[in-house]
């Protein structure tokens, strides 16, 4: 493997058994994206590969943390295409925008919820979302990005191949090198859940062992679940800031949920216990030795060396690679299942916990909602939302959600007045004027405190897709009616009752002062009497309350 | 036999028919775990896991069984030991009765001990995947953290995997496999019928297809009992299961024994069937276990006397 630069790119180069291929890497994903503009950098990708015709046999990705054009072909085609990648970054066919984005809205990504739990609406966290800014992305958005991101500086070039095809040019405009994404925590406590489908992700410091143990991981889910799911996927994926998540993911067959959710908690108890078996290991080791050499022998290594090259790390033989999956040893395994036990968040399927066994939930609402100017819920008093100085947020039977004005992730916005603010924290809180008294006056407060760079105008929704306040339930309604009737009658019948037998003894024939009897029927009188009253009174108030 | 019938008692402590309790008792009683370890470990699986279950209820295992687990973290019988005792305390907390009438508060008292149960069984499941016994535990904790009907089957198929037809278990799979907890009563039986077969003839697993039916009885409101023990297909099984088990040559006085026995005396008292009540009862002597009696009063001693004494009339 020789290190060259090609054009003031960093480039690796490696002599590959098969046909010639190479890539080109940006250090930019999905988790560089604020949530305001989720989805650019697939659109940019799509773009300048749009006009392009190519011969080889190509393809683009954006994951996480690297956005890369791969060809395999020929040098003239290796060279045609990257060239052209190069050529359409400087000059965006803005012309095909609209068209390419409909393309890309059409090809959504798979859904990953664990994300967001973890990490937030910021960095990795993003990724869980929809794509909601694509629709308002323009030319002008699309060409700040590539200044930032596709520079000559944040990018690497691998070549599997006997030389760099001649010819290359990669001209790239002049930018700086990113710093990996920042890997924002929102989950305060792990061991985690929450409820999605079923699935566990955990991050870890990354290196041969993490490795290892992902594979063996993946063997012991695959076996364990096999019965109870249609499939498993477990992904080990390294990030440049020295840390690694490991991914599974369980489909369930039907009615099988629930078991597969305590297979999977058994799994992670075992491995977390140390159940690691040595021979096990020895053949994830074998295997994984067997797999690098033959990555080798294909160039697909070097993808991997171009990240670490974006990354600031050095490039690795295949020696080095092998020698240090070799020392992997049951031991060290165990040590790795430990601390990704600790560090997991688990996702259960709909109706079940993971209290049961020794999960922590992972917050789903806030702690509290700053102060502010109270509006009521519409038909009902429980509901409130809040607007203060430092925030809004939304309270009501059982529910707190706030997000503070300096640490709003998004704002989606739409023509009927109705207002989401997503948190850094990824809680939501919804504004909707229909629900609560007085609301656009909140709504024109939200417009104003959240900058234009956050908002993402959503597209009008049907009127029954417009939130209504839940009109009364008849049977409440009626019973709150019956309660108000029967305490006001009663009432008046006691209070009344009072009053003559206060009459009776104040008029009565010989005697100067009221008898004992009569004053404790009095008294009695008095006090059923206002307390049936205060009842009356507070199911009148509520059925007024709720006909607003 | 004579004597036998004459007799008034009604024994209802498991002890009294399973040496090894009494002397698992007597053991846990002094705080001798290596006692305890050298009677558990000649157990064979099954009279182990409920020789462990029937010690449940002993009082103050907890910081004993704790002390025993951090000395040796490996203790697989210390760790079903433990669940079953947390399980129990929680279970006390519960009461038997249906969930309708339990409060709030002690349904989460309940739920927080079966937790804790559960915490330690996870653990001693992930160190010993092939103790039944700890599968069996960990059915007592599915079932009352309501964790459903496809977990309940896959810890009972934990439990089978490591010993096949493990009884025990089977018990406590029934019981979720009732309405009144996760399941229905097509599941119920099907269980009961399908377990019974697939166990050696004489063995007490025919105490299943008993249990299905007295459940049936007495859990559902809308079951006329006397058209349900009229219908001949039902009073067939019943005594196809009996001529599995009780009533089999190959039937031994093993685990399980006494359980079959008392569920076959109830069933066929339910039955009016006084000469095949009377077998069973003669069966027993004066030894009996409290389910299922239990499920249709309170006093289970003098419901069992008034049945003997009724089945034993025409044999005088």
């Amino acid at each position: 493997m020789r290190r060259l630069e090609v054009d003031g790119i960093p480039a690796v180069l490696a002599p590959v058994t098969g046909p010639a291929h190479a890539g080109l890497v940006f250090r930019v994903g999905t988790a560089d994206e604020p949530l305001a503009r989720r989805g650019i950098t697939r659109l940019v990708e799509h773009l300048v590969t749009d006009g392009l015709d190519p011969a080889g046999r190509t393809s683009w990705t954006t994951g996480p943390e690297h956005t890369w054009f791969h060809v395999q072909g020929s040098p003239t085609e290796i060279t045609e295409f990257l060239t052209g990648v190069c050529e359409g970054l400087r000059n965006p066919p803005a012309d095909r925008l609209a068209e390419v984005r409909e393309l890309v809205q059409g090809a959504r990504p798979e859904r990953d919820p664990l994300p967001m739990w973890r990490h937030g609406a910021r960095g990795f966290g993003v990724v869980s979302y929809p794509e909601w800014a694509l629709p308002g992305l323009t030319e002008a958005h699309l060409r700040e990005w590539i200044s930032r991101w596709f520079t000559r500086e944040n990018a690497a070039l691998w070549v599997a191949g006997d030389e760099v095809p001649e010819g290359l040019r990669l001209d790239l405009p002049a930018g700086v090198r990113q710093a990996p994404p920042a890997a924002a925590r929102t989950l305060p406590l792990t061991p985690a859940w929450f409820t999605g489908g079923v699935g566990w992700d955990t991050v870890i410091a990354r290196g041969p062992e993490a490795a290892v143990f992902a594979n063996v991981l993946e063997r012991r889910v695959h076996r364990d679940l096999r019965d109870l799911t249609a499939q498993t996927r477990t992904e080990y994926v390294p990030r440049s800031d020295g840390t690694a998540r490991i991914l599974i993911v369980a489909e369930a067959l039907p009615e099988q949920s629930e078991a597969a959710l305590g297979g999977l908690v058994d799994v992670l108890a075992a491995v977390r216990a140390g159940q690691i078996d040595p021979d096990e290991v020895a053949s994830v080791v074998k295997l994984t030795g067997e797999g690098l050499r033959e990555s080798e022998s294909r160039g697909a290594r070097l993808p991997g060396q171009a990240f670490n090259l974006l990354a600031g790390r050095e490039v690795q033989t295949l020696e080095e690679a092998l020698a240090e999956v070799r020392a992997v040893t049951a031991a060290d395994v165990a040590r790795v299942a430990v601390e990704a036990y600790d560090a997991g968040l688990l996702m259960t399927p709909p109706g079940s916990t993971a209290e049961w066994a020794g999960y922590t939930a992972a917050p789903a609402m806030s702690d509290t909602v700053p102060a502010g100017r109270v509006h009521r819920g519409r038909r009902d008093r429980a509901l409130r939302l809040i607007s203060g100085a430092e925030g809004v947020g939304v309270t009501g039977h059982g529910v707190v959600a706030a997000v503070r004005w300096d640490s709003c992730a998004a704002l989606l916005s739409w023509p009927d007045g109705g207002r989401h603010l997503i948190g850094e924290d990824a809680v939501t809180v919804r504004v909707e004027p229909t629900m609560y008294r007085g609301a656009d006056r909140v709504v024109r407060e939200v417009d104003a405190r959240i900058p234009e760079r956050l908002r993402i105008e959503m597209p009008a929704r049907d009127r029954d897709r417009i939130p209504q306040p839940e009109p009364a339930s008849g049977a409440g309604t009626g019973r709150l009616y019956a309660t108000a009737i029967l305490c006001g009658v009663l009432a008046l019948f006691l209070l009344g009752g009072g009053l003559w037998i206060l009459v009776q003894s104040l008029a009565g024939p010989g005697t100067g002062n009221p008898r004992g009897e009569d004053v404790l029927a009095l008294a009695g009188s008095l006090v059923f009497g206002v307390m049936l009253g205060r009842h009356g009174w507070t199911a009148g108030r509520e059925l007024g309350s709720r006909r607003s | 036999m004579r004597a036998m019938i004459g007799s008034t008692d009604v024994v209802l402590d498991a002890a009294a028919a399973y040496p090894e309790i009494a002397g698992l008792r007597a053991a846990l009683r002094r705080r001798d775990w290596p006692a305890c370890r050298a009677l558990l470990d000649q157990l064979e699986p099954t009279a182990r896991s409920a020789a462990l279950q029937s010690c449940a209820g002993e009082l103050g295992l907890e910081e004993f069984l704790r002390g025993v687990l951090a000395a040796d973290v490996t203790d697989a019988a210390a760790a079903a030991l433990l669940g079953h005792h947390l399980i129990h305390v929680g279970w006390e907390i519960r009461s038997g009765q249906y969930a309708k009438h339990v409060g709030a508060r002690q349904f989460d008292r309940f739920h927080d001990w079966l937790r804790r149960a559960e915490l330690v069984l996870i653990d001693a499941a992930a160190r010993h995947p092939k103790d039944p016994a700890i599968w069996t535990a960990r059915l007592l904790t599915a079932r009352g953290l309501q964790l459903g009907l496809a977990e309940a089957r896959r810890r009972l198929d934990r439990a089978v995997a490591a010993q096949p037809h493990h009884l025990p278990a089977q018990l406590q799979f029934l019981q979720s496999a009732c309405p009144k907890w996760d399941g229905t009563w097509e599941v119920a039986h099907e269980f009961a019928r399908d377990a019974m077969l697939a166990a050696p003839p004489g063995s007490p697993h025919a105490v299943l297809v008993v249990h299905a039916h007295v459940e049936h009885i007495v859990g559902d409101d809308d079951t006329d009992v006397v058209r349900y023990l009229a219908d001949d297909t039902i009073r067939a099984g019943i005594y196809e299961a009996a001529h599995r088990s009780i009533w089999h040559p190959e039937f031994r006085r093993g685990p399980g024994w006494v359980q079959a026995f008392t569920a076959f005396a109830l069933i066929f008292t339910m039955l009016d069937d006084r000469r095949s009540a009377a077998t069973a009862f003669a069966g027993l002597g004066t030894l009996a276990a409290e389910y299922p009696w239990n499920q249709i009063g309170s006093d289970v001693s003098a419901q069992i006397r008034e049945a003997r004494a009724w089945a034993y009339e025409e044999a005088v």
